[in-house]
């Protein structure tokens, strides 16, 4: 019982790295703060594209407190490769260039056809009978450039 | 197959040996065999300095794994996009090229909401009155214009631009679930690559692809003795 119960204890400390090499997890193993036991599927993940060695080199090129966006980052980029074997996350980045110029193209036009209302609305009251009604219905003449300036971008 | 890169006698198999040892086989410094999966991505000249980030970010062994489950078809579209995310990862070693999808991704967002902004404003001049809505917007005489009282007298459009201006946080699972269908490839992964980095640090990732497609395109691949599976 003592040799089980020595065997759990050891299972659990094992970071999922280690799990996966069926090997001990030293205390100062580089992947265990990055890959929990608790979520295999992270390591498979990654190793299944950069491989174990890869990962760990490119973890003690970095200082500490940027190891986790690295790990979170390899994460994403392999399970869009897993995904998407062609294209990857590249994919994504098409698709949102794509996305990009379509909001552009609806910007452009928008706005477009806000100047055309504007305009429009200039055009459609005389100089005369604006001034008028500014002046009615606030009892000051504000001109015509003070309500529009501001409208026109 | 000739173990020495300078012969030019052909092969019966491949294009390996033809113009020497592939830019992969080269890089690793290894026999490159006739039916190599690296020669007809990776040519003597150039492939070998593409090779050596792909090498250093993916390995070797990683990148053949990969593209023996891939259609022979799609392996030039893959292996560009491997090279395009290798060549990210060296420059940013921390995020690669997922810094620039989370701009991307930030800016759509950023593009949708002034949209968004842009067409509730316009829709309040178009119809600033409460009833009815008009049948189309065509029909909607200038007359009905609203007057200067219904009018906003400013509207400041600067807020739309405000760069503190957050959406929902970026979702790794939002992302990756999209579903990009058959693009393409060549065109949109040039103008991807281009458009990477305003630096002009893209060019060399550019140049990649081009010197990729142009092999494609001058027939230099040969279809490899490997089964064909596409998971």
């Amino acid at each position: 019982m003592f040799r089980f119960h020595k065997l759990d204890k050891t299972t659990s400390t094992r970071c999922a790295v280690c799990k996966y090499f069926r090997r001990r997890c030293p205390p100062d193993c580089i992947f265990a703060p990055y890959f929990p036991n608790d979520n295999p599927h992270k390591f498979t993940c990654v190793h299944r594209f950069y491989g174990a060695s890869n990962i760990s080199k490119m973890l003690e090129e970095l200082p500490v407190y940027l190891r986790a966006e690295l790990v979170e980052s390899l994460y994403y980029e392999a399970k869009c490769r897993v995904q998407d074997p062609v294209y990857g996350c590249v994919g994504i980045i098409s698709s949102l260039h794509q996305q990009i110029q379509v909001a552009q193209t609806q910007l452009a036009k928008t706005q477009a056809e806000i100047s055309v209302l504007n305009a429009n609305f200039v055009v459609a009251q005389p100089p005369s009978s604006l001034d008028e009604s500014l002046v009615q219905q606030n009892g000051v003449d504000h001109g015509l450039d003070d309500p529009f300036n501001t409208w026109f971008y | 197959m000739s173990a020495n890169p300078n012969t030019s006698h052909t092969s019966s198999n491949g294009s390996a040996c033809i113009n020497g040892p592939c830019g992969a086989c080269k890089f690793l410094r290894r026999k490159c065999v006739a039916g190599c999966i690296f020669a007809p991505y990776f040519d003597s000249e150039h492939g070998a300095t593409h090779f050596a980030a792909v090498h250093k970010v993916f390995g070797a062994s990683n990148v053949s794994k990969l593209l023996l489950h891939i259609p022979v078809h799609k392996r030039l579209d893959a292996v560009v996009t491997i090279c395009y995310e290798a060549q990210a990862r060296v420059r940013d070693p921390v995020f690669g090229c997922v810094a620039h999808l989370f701009a991307l991704q930030q800016q759509v967002t950023n593009l949708q909401a002034q949209v968004s902004c842009l067409k509730a404003h316009l829709e309040t001049l178009e119809a600033p009155t409460p009833p009815p809505p008009p049948a189309s917007r065509d029909e909607f005489p200038i007359a009905n214009l609203p007057t200067t009282s219904c009018i906003p007298t400013s509207f400041d459009l600067s807020v739309l631009f405000d760069p503190t201006m957050q959406s929902s946080a970026w979702s790794m699972q939002s992302l990756a679930g999209q579903h990009v269908d058959s693009i393409q490839f060549s065109r949109v992964t040039t103008r991807t690559i281009s458009q990477h980095d305003d630096n002009g640090d893209a060019s060399d990732m550019h140049e990649v692809a081009r010197e990729l497609m142009q092999r494609h395109d001058t027939g230099s691949l040969e279809a490899s003795a490997v089964p064909q599976h596409y998971n």
